[in-house]
């Protein structure tokens, strides 16, 4: 295992006037550094197509992770699918990237184009050799992965896209690695990458897509550790020993509550100096502390994040207002959602008399609820999050 | 002479932005940067009674309402002596 982890981002379009998306993605993980991504183009489009790749990639997600071998899953495919009464097949193509250990990535691919490797911006060719399975022939690959490595898997949608419309034979693999390329040094996460290839298909269709078109983008990034603590320990003979154990993760360090960072700050032995600027009228001002990467209000502040994430995971509309806000529930968003891959989150249960009065929004028990809503937010996010009690 | 006020989570919902706005209007109305100097902090205990506001090392409570007369009353008589 080394510090290597993945960013797994992917976006479907449906044919022109079709209610489902005949192309599916299912993601597994395998143990803590291991996951297998499958895309499923199923035959035709419409509600057939969208059965026989879900079934597809479901099986082979599934049988993968749990370590049966990529012969094992064809055949299950083969005896498992429902025979399309029109053509007579069972049928629907696929690709699997499975990245192992976070060291080197499997791609199995059969009839989807093929997988596209940009390395530092640039298209990389890889090995493949040729499996036999039953009819099938399979392309399978093993290779080492490294840093911004790139890998993006496709429906052939994308490739179809403006073909007789502004290409006579459709978007060419090397005109789509130069698009991509285009962005390599933006850096965009895996999920707006994939939407903007797509929202380029959209484009070439002239708005009208042929035919479902599916992008996955996986990004090879290193593990960011972040932490953040919010609210004293219950008993407060424990403060101590919270500010040691936050203070040792490694990683940036947030610190969120009045009363927390006053603590924090007499832990460090450095003074705790407030601002004064409202840069957003509903969010209390953040402050400083020599040694911590941000100092900002608790409740009233996290519960603006909570807004934020719902929305990140939602359209993600907020994203334009929040990539360059200085408000304290902005700069958390961005730590979080953004640079994190791994998150600590220090929850101290002690009860602030003053914040029990009903007339209050910032009771106690809405401060747990919050928590774990944000800690569930940041799972669906694929981060990994560790969340402890004080 | 120092005035805090503090901007933790139970004075910020009773109205700690207006309190500090109107600090800082009242002390440019007055032209008094260089006499008074405002500052933030985080709690200072005193959550029941927000918005907690010290003049030098003296606690008060001071809801946005009565702003401008508290003002009047500790800071700028307290200066005139």
């Amino acid at each position: 295992m080394n510090n290597l982890c993945t960013d797994i981002g992917y976006s479907s379009i449906n044919k022109s006037g079709e209610e489902l998306c005949g192309d599916h993605i299912d993601i597994a993980e395998q143990g803590e550094t291991s996951t297998v991504v499958v895309l499923a183009d199923g035959l035709g489009s419409g509600v057939k197509a969208s059965i026989l790749s879900t079934l597809t990639s479901k099986i082979i997600s599934t049988m993968l992770a749990a370590g049966l071998g990529i012969e094992d899953c064809v055949s299950t495919i083969a005896s498992t699918l429902p025979i399309c009464s029109m053509h007579k097949v069972a049928y629907s193509t696929f690709t699997i990237i499975h990245i192992v250990n976070g060291e080197e990535a499997e791609i199995i691919q059969y009839d989807n184009p093929n997988v596209i490797l940009l390395r530092d911006g640039k298209s990389v060719d890889y090995p493949t050799n040729t499996l036999h399975i039953g009819e099938k022939e399979i392309l399978r690959t093993k290779i080492p992965i490294y840093e911004n490595d790139l890998l993006i898997a496709m429906s052939d949608g994308v490739p179809h896209a403006g073909i007789g419309l502004s290409y006579n034979f459709g978007w060419q693999r090397s005109d789509i690695i130069d698009f991509l390329a285009t962005f390599f040094y933006a850096d965009f996460p895996a999920k707006t990458l994939s939407t903007v290839l797509l929202d380029e298909c959209v484009k070439l269709y002239e708005g009208k897509p042929g035919d479902d078109a599916t992008v996955c983008v996986v990004k090879i990034k290193k593990r960011v550790p972040m932490n953040l603590i919010i609210g004293p320990p219950s008993s407060p003979d424990d403060c101590d020993k919270m500010m040691s154990l936050f203070f040792s993760k490694e990683g940036k360090h947030i610190v969120c509550g009045g009363t927390t960072s006053t603590i924090a700050a007499g832990y460090l032995r450095k003074p705790l100096i407030p601002r004064l600027d409202y840069i957003d009228p509903d969010i209390p001002p953040t402050a400083e502390i020599e040694g911590v990467d941000l100092v900002t209000e608790g409740v009233i502040t996290i519960n603006k994040v909570l807004s934020y994430a719902k929305d990140y995971l939602r359209d993600n509309e907020g994203y334009r207002d929040r990539i360059y806000k200085r408000d304290g529930a902005s700069q958390i968003a961005r730590l979080l959602f953004e640079e994190a891959t791994d998150i600590n989150l220090f929850v101290g249960t002690a009860v602030n008399p003053a914040q029990q009065n009903p007339a209050l929004p910032i009771n106690f028990s809405i401060k747990m609820r919050l928590m774990e809503e944000l800690a569930d937010c940041l799972k669906k996010m694929g981060k990994k999050v560790k969340l402890s009690y004080f | 002479m120092k005035l805090t006020v503090c901007i933790g989570s139970s004075c910020h919902l009773k109205g700690a932005r207006q309190v500090v706005e109107g600090f800082q209007a009242l002390i440019a109305e007055n032209h008094l940067e260089d006499k008074v100097e405002l500052t933030g902090t985080f709690c200072l205990g005193n959550c029941q009674n927000g918005v907690s506001v010290k003049v030098d090392d003296e606690l008060f409570s001071v809801q946005p309402e009565i702003c401008k007369s508290f003002f009047e009353e500790h800071i700028i008589a307290k200066l005139g002596d």
